[in-house]
């Protein structure tokens, strides 16, 4: 059975300026058609200058994050029929710059995890690249950040989180998550140096916990969580 | 310095954000309701200390006067503040503060770490762990005292609910 | 003072209010007048002069008294420079400077009228 249903998609061409406008567009739709799929029909039946990023189309990859009526969504996760509406808004996410119609720019996010050295820290750097030995952990030690580990750096957890919108140099849950999968885990060594970092007036205290972070998270991450979490070590000073 | 290449939003788009919940969920309405009675609550507290201020004389008064002064400063304060205005507003700060008194338990013990679940391998349609039933709870709880304290002060002021 | 520090304070001071808050109420509350409510003599503002001071007359509830303004004064003014810096979008020092002088005011001019009240000037 093929539905009918009306895309009402952002366009923004940055050589125009402006504020951008929406775009309707008429899609067939049949079971278990994503989003993604109804842009992609778009861009190759109806609109080839619709711009839309994507690449895996099986949530792994974490390129098309946008907002679907807005909330924030992998556009390759959202089934067309399940949203029950017969018109669906499409939007870029928001806090970040706009490249072209729903493509951003991720620059802060990266910028931001490179700020709180999301990786893993080892005094010994020697040992660290040549390893002469394995670096066991039991399950409980796992089981401390294996959920935030899960991050597909999809960035849709920035574009719903209040406090970034209306102050945009707050980390943000995702590199906060980030900083603390790595000080969770027992092989790292970062730990007073990654407190320092997140105890800032743009860091942990800036969180409200206003949860839209883990509420949109498509990988079931809960970054609110890490923050929180993260906040009781600096508070523990 | 961090949100270098992203443009400000403006105050007014800020507001927007802040108090539009949007389709985001209950802790989304406990911030945007955390903030609002936190505001409100805010400007009741200072108008209190300047209406009290005013009880005892106002602020050219600054040690105990003698009666009849006294008098004349109390009558003149309570015919400014007696109509149901301010009946109304009081009903208003007392849903207000209770909601903030007890969500703000709930936020205490969620910004220290407790009463959230514990990171957990992520499970389909499972809700966050940082969303317990305990917090949900504290929540719930905090909307129900304050529609209580809302009834309350007004079946006081007004015996809305009295024969 | 370091954004950790002034959030700890924040927590403290709620916790404060919380306790001294019911103390404040509780004194409201069961103190004064039974004709009605008490809620009726103290909210609407119709009882005789001074009907809520005399019970203020105890150095231990001024005590509380001020407890409860510095508490509250300091949560206020924290709560509202988070807001109002997040609204901006930026750090003002001048939000900052005007909370702090709203904060002083509060502080003195409501400790002169809880000594008023308690006859202790
Ligand atoms: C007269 C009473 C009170 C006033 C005027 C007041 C004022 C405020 C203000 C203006 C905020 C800022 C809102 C925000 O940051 O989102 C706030 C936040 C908060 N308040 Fe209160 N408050 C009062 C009582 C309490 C009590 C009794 C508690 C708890 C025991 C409490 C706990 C909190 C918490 C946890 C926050 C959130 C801080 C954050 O999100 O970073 N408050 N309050
Ligand atoms: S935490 Fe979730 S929403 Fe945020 S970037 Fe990672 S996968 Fe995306
Ligand atoms: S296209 Fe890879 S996550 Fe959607």
């Amino acid at each position: 059975m093929v539905e009918k249903v009306k895309f009402k998609v952002f366009r923004y061409r940055p050589e125009d300026g402006g504020k951008g406008f929406y775009k309707e567009y008429e899609v067939p739709v049949k079971k278990g058609m994503t989003i993604l799929d109804g842009l992609i029909y778009i861009k190759e039946n109806i609109d080839p200058t619709l711009s839309v990023r994507y690449s895996c189309r099986m949530a792994i990859c974490g390129s098309c994050g946008v907002r679907v009526n807005s909330l924030e969504t992998l556009a390759c996760h959202t089934q067309v029929l399940e949203l029950k509406r017969r018109v669906i808004r499409v939007e870029p996410m928001r806090n970040y710059p706009l490249v072209k119609d729903l493509v951003t720019d991720m620059t802060p996010l990266f910028r931001k995890q490179k700020a709180l050295m999301t990786w893993l820290i080892r005094q010994d750097n020697v040992e660290q690249e040549n390893p002469t030995k394995q670096y066991l952990q039991s399950e409980e030690e796992l089981e401390r950040y294996l959920q935030f580990t899960y991050c597909i750096q999809c960035g849709l957890c920035y574009s719903a989180c209040p406090v970034v919108s209306t102050f945009p140099d707050f980390y943000g849950p995702q590199p906060l998550m980030k900083a603390y999968r790595y000080y969770a885990d027992s092989r790292d060594e970062g730990g007073e140096e990654r407190v320092r970092l997140v105890d800032r007036f743009e860091g942990v205290w800036r969180c409200h916990f206003a949860g839209s972070c883990s509420a949109v998270c498509p990988k079931g991450v809960d970054p609110a969580l890490a923050i929180q979490l993260l906040r009781r070590s600096a508070l523990k000073g | 310095m961090l949100a270098r290449g992203v443009s400000r939003s403006s105050v007014i788009q800020s507001l927007k954000v802040m108090l539009i919940p949007g389709r985001y969920g209950l802790e989304r309405w406990s911030y945007v309701l955390q903030r609002v009675s936190g505001v409100v609550v805010s400007l009741y507290f200072i108008a209190h200390v300047l209406e009290t201020g005013n009880f005892v004389g106002g602020i050219t008064v600054w040690s105990v006067p003698d009666y009849s002064f006294a008098e004349r400063a109390y009558e003149e304060t309570v015919k400014l503040l007696k109509n149901p205005i301010f009946d109304a507003g009081l009903a208003v700060v007392g849903f207000l503060v209770a909601l903030h008194t007890i969500n703000g338990i709930r936020l205490v013990l969620a910004h220290f770490g407790f009463s959230l679940g514990r990171p957990r391998r992520p499970e389909p349609f499972s809700p966050p762990p940082s969303f317990s039933s305990k917090q949900r709870a504290l929540f719930w709880l905090s909307i129900s005292l304050a529609v209580f304290a809302l009834l309350y002060t007004l079946d006081s002021l007004m015996k809305v609910f009295r024969p | 003072m370091r954004e950790r520090d002034l959030m700890l304070l924040h927590y403290i001071t709620g916790i404060g209010i919380l306790v001294f808050g019911s103390i404040h109420v509780a004194t409201i509350f069961f103190t004064y007048p039974f004709q009605d409510t008490i809620w009726e003599t103290t909210l609407r503002f119709d009882s005789i002069p001074y009907a809520v001071l005399p019970v203020y007359r105890n150095a231990l509830l001024a005590a509380s008294l001020f407890g409860l303004l510095l508490c509250t004064t300091v949560h206020a003014m924290n709560g509202l420079r988070s807001i109002i810096t997040e609204l901006v979008g930026a750090r003002k020092r001048w939000v900052e400077a005007l909370l702090f002088a709203v904060g002083v005011f509060l502080l003195v001019y409501g400790t002169r009228t809880i000594l008023i009240a308690h006859s202790l000037v």
